[in-house]
């Protein structure tokens, strides 16, 4: 049996926003598109806003009938992964195994950890009270034995909310529930299930698998299992970072010299990833779209490196052979992979490519204090 | 024209001269042996460009001829053949008719006009050395060649002819080894890159007899008994290895060389897959040795007696290398001079011989603390 916690940052988007102006407090936000043009949906909103109805994917144009006097909000993407990442950080303190599910959902496997940890229930009030001391975001936290049972655990008390459903609880816990709660229920199944009758989960539960099997297919088991309280017990832990890759869009160009500024400042910004984590890379990858999407990509793989210029030179001799119609480019990228750790090996003569080892080390010193842009490499 | 010979005599002969046939080669007559019969020998040979073989035995022909045999082809069937006398005939056109008591094999054969010449090598400058002096500093010397074609001098081995012997260096710019035979001593300083496909083959083919040497600006020549082995020489010039050997390395560690390689041995199996890198705690007559795996959570030290009065020191180093280095030291105690954990470290036998040296460099893999 194991020990699944789903954590759900309330309302996110919204909470950051009011971290980043406290005058939005109390006060109905809505973050997503812009009602003036009335494009894009409700990306989030806040409990005041709900209050006129409105909830997350609604257009945007009707949240705004509904509720004109709220706080519209573009959004600052940039600060939510920022966010994010912190929370994720603080999680990884406490929990052996953490799963970002999305931007503001967290899956942790505490299987085992109940001695270390004592009671499940405060240790969860711990981890909410740690969140909001040092990020100021509420968070919503479910307990359960597998994956969808402590997603709809968390989901159930919110916001600032603690479920913990107790192993072998699980299937009278959902009994009551509407079949929407299930994860993955959306508009088109719902409309289905209703009009079979089904409304509620117990409703599932009460006929065999076989005719969900028949109706669904493999959804249909997975469905039919959900109800029951089963789902998956195992994380999906990040996977390892396979390459970097960086590319550019233009309005068709037909410039070479423009095209070789635009791959210089790929391959630093590539490159410099890869220093900051410490590997150096033997396989670099270029794409080219010309204006009329035809895509070609090359490859070449060459001695272990992490400086610019023989990343470059290398992407530019392939990019220059690839490059052979009369056609303007629309796009072109450049990847690395087959990464392997920086060595530390000292070595004997001064070549140029080993000095240049030990400027490529200050300038990540100076744009690890000062930022990518304080320094650059010239051609 | 008819001649015979016998065919051990023959796949002696022949198997001097295959290391030179390429195995695959843009230029398919490089897959052949050159026959040329002249004045009752019959001279064969071989070249895939960077190196060539010749040897000759005496045969009993007054014919000339001269001409080019499928190279694999012959010296399999020869060598398959156990001992008898093999009848050649090359009578027939374009075909080599080789007969035996029980059997008739007939092997097409090329025009000899477009086998490479091989390069001749004038006999103005000899040196002559014995063949295990030579084998001993090509052993000692050529596991440190780069195997990156980046540079390529530091690919083979240089031949330095000094007044005080002549020195065979090789170094992949991580490591050094230099071996000086002081037995052979030169007026002039000169300098010779060997590439590593000579050098491996030349190392297969010595013995205890002498060895002449003939060098020109582009080639270099063996003479090993009637056997002569010519190669390209790399015509680029050698990194200045002396600047870079320190000269005050004055923390000397002495250590038991099999003492130590036993647990450098152990250390590689700890080390991580990537960095290779083991760490020796240096401190008084104490050397620990350790090395840790991170992404398997393994690790393991050991602690070995050695002769040590400076001040104590952390320095890492790859195991590969120190495993290397150590297996060509011979002799029962090696000196480690060091100077710093950023610096080369000299590693030499303890004792000093009068007629060779021998010291190798080592970088050390910068710790991180």
């Amino acid at each position: 049996m194991r020990t699944i916690f789903h954590l759900d940052l309330d309302t996110f988007f919204v909470s950051v926003e009011r971290i980043l102006d406290p005058s939005l407090k109390g006060k109905p936000v809505i973050v997503g598109g812009d009602p003036k043009y009335g494009r894009g949906v409700v990306a989030a909103c806040s409990y005041e806003a709900r209050e006129f109805g409105l909830h997350s994917a609604m257009p945007i144009r009707t949240a705004y009938r509904l509720c004109p006097h709220g706080v519209y909000i573009h959004g600052s993407h940039g600060e939510y992964s920022y966010f994010s990442k912190a929370v994720k950080n603080i999680l990884k303190q406490y929990a052996p195994v953490v799963e970002k599910a999305s931007i503001d959902e967290f899956y942790m496997d505490f299987t085992g950890c109940q001695n270390v940890y004592g009671s499940l229930f405060a240790f969860a009030s711990f981890l909410q009270k740690e969140i909001w001391d040092e990020l100021s975001l509420p968070c919503s936290i479910g307990i359960g034995s597998n994956k969808t049972i402590a997603k709809i655990g968390s989901d159930c008390m919110k916001p600032k909310g603690i479920t913990y459903i107790m192993p072998g609880m699980e299937k009278d816990f959902l009994a009551p529930m509407p079949v929407e709660t299930i994860p993955g229920v959306g508009k088109v199944t719902l409309k289905d299930l209703h009009s079979k009758g089904i409304y509620r989960i117990c409703d599932i539960t009460k006929l065999p698998q076989d005719y969900f099997a028949a109706a669904y297919g493999k959804y249909g088991i997975d469905l039919y299992r959900k109800a029951n309280g089963s789902g998956s017990e195992y994380l999906t832990v990040e996977r390892e970072q396979k390459s970097i890759s960086h590319e550019k869009t233009f309005k068709d160009v037909t410039s070479k010299q423009f095209l070789k500024n635009k791959l210089f400042e790929l391959t630093g910004k590539v490159c410099q990833e890869l220093r900051d984590k410490g590997w150096q890379a033997s396989t670099i990858n270029i794409k080219l779209r010309y204006s009329d999407f035809q895509t070609l990509t090359r490859s070449k793989t060459i001695k272990p490196t992490d400086d610019d210029r023989i990343v470059f030179d290398a992407a530019w001799d392939m990019m220059m052979k690839a490059h052979t119609r009369r056609v303007a480019v629309r796009l072109i990228g450049i990847k690395l992979s087959k990464f392997k750790e920086y060595s530390e090996q000292q070595e004997l003569f001064e070549f140029e490519e080993i000095k240049r080892r030990g400027m490529l080390r200050a300038i990540n010193i100076i744009r690890a204090q000062y930022g990518y842009d304080k320094i650059q490499i010239g051609h | 024209m008819e001649f015979k010979v016998n065919s051990k005599v023959l796949e002696k002969l022949l198997s001097k001269i295959i290391p030179a046939v390429p195995t695959r080669t843009p230029m398919p007559i490089l897959e052949n042996f050159l026959f040329d019969i002249k004045d009752g020998a019959m001279y064969v040979s071989a070249t895939d460009l960077e190196i060539a073989l010749r040897s000759s035995i005496n045969i009993a022909s007054d014919e000339n001829l001269k001409m080019v045999i499928p190279a694999r082809l012959l010296y399999d069937i020869i060598r398959s053949l156990g001992e008898t006398q093999i009848t050649f005939n090359a009578d027939g056109g374009s075909k080599l008719k080789i007969t035996t008591d029980t059997g008739v094999y007939n092997i097409g054969y090329s025009s000899y006009e477009d086998f490479p010449e091989i390069p001749a090598v004038s006999k103005d400058k000899e040196i002559v050395i014995n063949g295990l002096d030579l084998k001993k500093a090509i052993d000692q010397t050529s596991f440190a060649m780069s195997k990156e074609d980046m540079r390529p001098a530091m690919t083979g081995t240089l031949f330095e002819f000094t007044p005080d012997g002549l020195r065979f260096v090789a170094t992949d710019g991580h490591r050094l080894v230099k071996y000086i035979n002081k037995n052979i001593k030169s007026a002039t300083e000169e300098q010779y890159i060997i590439p590593e496909r000579a050098i491996s083959v030349l190392s297969k083919l010595l013995d205890d007899a002498d060895v002449k040497i003939y060098l020109s600006k582009s080639n270099v020549s063996f003479h090993l008994g009637d056997i002569e082995f010519v190669s390209r020489l790399i015509a680029e010039k050698y990194p200045a290895y002396s600047s870079v050997i320190p000269l005050e390395n004055e923390n000397k560690l002495f250590v038991n060389r099999d003492v130590l390689n036993s647990t450098i041995k152990r250390m590689m199996l700890f080390s991580s897959s990537s960095s290779k890198q083991v760490k020796f705690s240096i401190s008084n007559n104490n050397l620990e040795v350790s090395a840790e795996d991170i992404d398997h959570g393994s690790d393991a030290v050991e602690n070995i007696e050695c002769k040590y009065d400076a001040e104590a020191m952390d320095i890492g180093f790859n195991t590969a290398y120190v495993n290397d280095i150590l297996n060509h030291v011979d002799d029962e105690s090696v000196v480690f001079k060091l100077h710093s954990p950023t610096k080369a470290c000299i590693i030499e036998p303890e004792t000093v011989k009068e007629t060779e040296e021998l010291m190798l460099l080592l970088m050390p893999v910068r710790l991180n603390n």
